[in-house]
């Protein structure tokens, strides 16, 4: 499951890379960086609630198209009214994202240490 | 359950690909303004460098003119050659005089435009401040009226006027071959001195708006001589070639 997650991105990054060309309006460069650190962080949550085993389609793909929208909303929000707001959706979905991270780490740590205890 | 397990697995690699997708665009977005930028947007750095600019600016037109004198030289001594030589040269000499690529003089007269000092006073609707300033219409108007009285060489501010000047104001300066100036505006034309003078002063000719406003914003000086620089721009023609006649009108 992790291995498809992977591919998938790979695949994402290659193709924007490659293929896609879409020419957009420069101020919209901030949103999408933001839309795409809120989709990291869902992708992330994703991974972790799998390995947990309590991974649902549901929640995750609302929670991603949710995040992500809020995210760049937030921005737009905030450049309008003068506010640095998008330091909170980077501040929130970064903390998480390391949050997500350690718990996967700690997982596989764990499932080494128990491989090793029955070996 | 492994119908579901199928369906989990499907969403999991569409929402990483989104977000592959999402970051690479933002990855390529990105690197696309880094490079796009300025090298710095804020304002000291901006003014450093168009200081900088500006002064390469000075050299290389130092370096176009010791460049055309040169070629001024060369060409003197290859028409010390033959006399077919001589000939060409002679013909090259006057058809730089026409396109204003040689600095001239002879007798003609210098104009100063300046903007008033006065304000307008009153609030009648015909006082605005835009009649107090020197436009680039005023310039325009001058200019013409200075060829019809047939003025054979003109410069406003050292700018010599050449078939592709272009004289326009952009904000609070006013730009004469590319390069931007301000009032005071010192107009030096060669030729007939009392003839130049009369163009300028007929009763509703160029200069009669500027006088009724304020006469201080014009000065005339008839001069027996008159020095006008050489066009310092470039001469590259970039889209016009001349046409050739041969090839082109056998039947």
């Amino acid at each position: 499951m992790i291995a498809v997650g992977l591919i998938g991105l790979l695949l994402g990054v290659m193709i924007a890379s490659v293929a896609l060309d879409i020419p957009l309006p420069e101020e919209w460069a901030a949103y999408l960086s933001l839309a795409a650190l809120a989709g990291l962080d869902t992708a992330f949550g994703g991974w972790r609630a799998a390995l947990e085993g309590r991974f649902h389609p549901d929640v995750f793909v609302s929670g991603f198209i949710v995040n992500a929208l809020l995210a760049a909303l937030l921005a737009y929000l905030g450049d309008r009214i003068g506010v640095d707001l998008f330091l909170a959706a980077v501040v929130t979905l970064g903390g998480r994202m390391f949050l997500n991270l350690s718990l996967i780490r700690r997982y596989y740590l764990n499932q080494i240490a128990l491989r090793r205890q029955r070996g | 359950m492994s119908d579901n397990k199928l369906k989990q697995m499907t969403v999991f690699f569409a929402i990483w690909l989104v977000v592959g997708l999402l970051v690479g665009m933002a990855f390529k977005e990105q690197t696309r303004i880094r490079t796009a930028e300025l090298p710095s947007a804020r304002l000291p750095d901006l003014a450093r460098a168009y200081v900088q600019e500006k002064r390469s600016n000075a050299a290389l037109e130092e370096e176009i003119r010791q460049l055309r004198q040169r070629i001024n030289e060369l060409e003197n001594a290859f028409a010390s050659g033959t006399k077919q030589a001589q000939v060409l040269n002679q013909s090259l000499q006057e058809a730089k005089m026409i396109a204003g690529l040689l600095e001239v003089e002879g007798p003609g007269i210098e104009l100063t435009l300046q903007d008033s000092k006065k304000r307008p006073s009153g609030d009648s609707p015909e006082l605005l401040p835009e009649l107090y300033t020197i436009h680039d219409y005023d310039l325009l108007r001058v200019v013409n009226e200075l060829r019809q009285a047939g003025a054979e060489a003109i410069s406003i501010n050292g700018q010599r006027i050449v078939s592709t000047t272009g004289i326009r104001c952009t904000g609070p300066v006013v730009f004469v071959n590319d390069v931007k100036m301000a009032s005071p505006f010192v107009i030096l034309a060669i030729g007939d001195p009392k003839t130049l003078v009369g163009a300028l002063e007929m009763p509703g000719g160029a200069l009669a708006d500027l006088k009724s406003v304020d006469p201080k914003m014009v000065q005339i000086r008839r001069l027996d001589t008159v020095r006008i620089p050489a066009f310092s721009g470039s001469t590259q023609f970039r889209y016009a070639r001349p046409v050739t006649l041969e090839g082109g009108t056998e039947p």
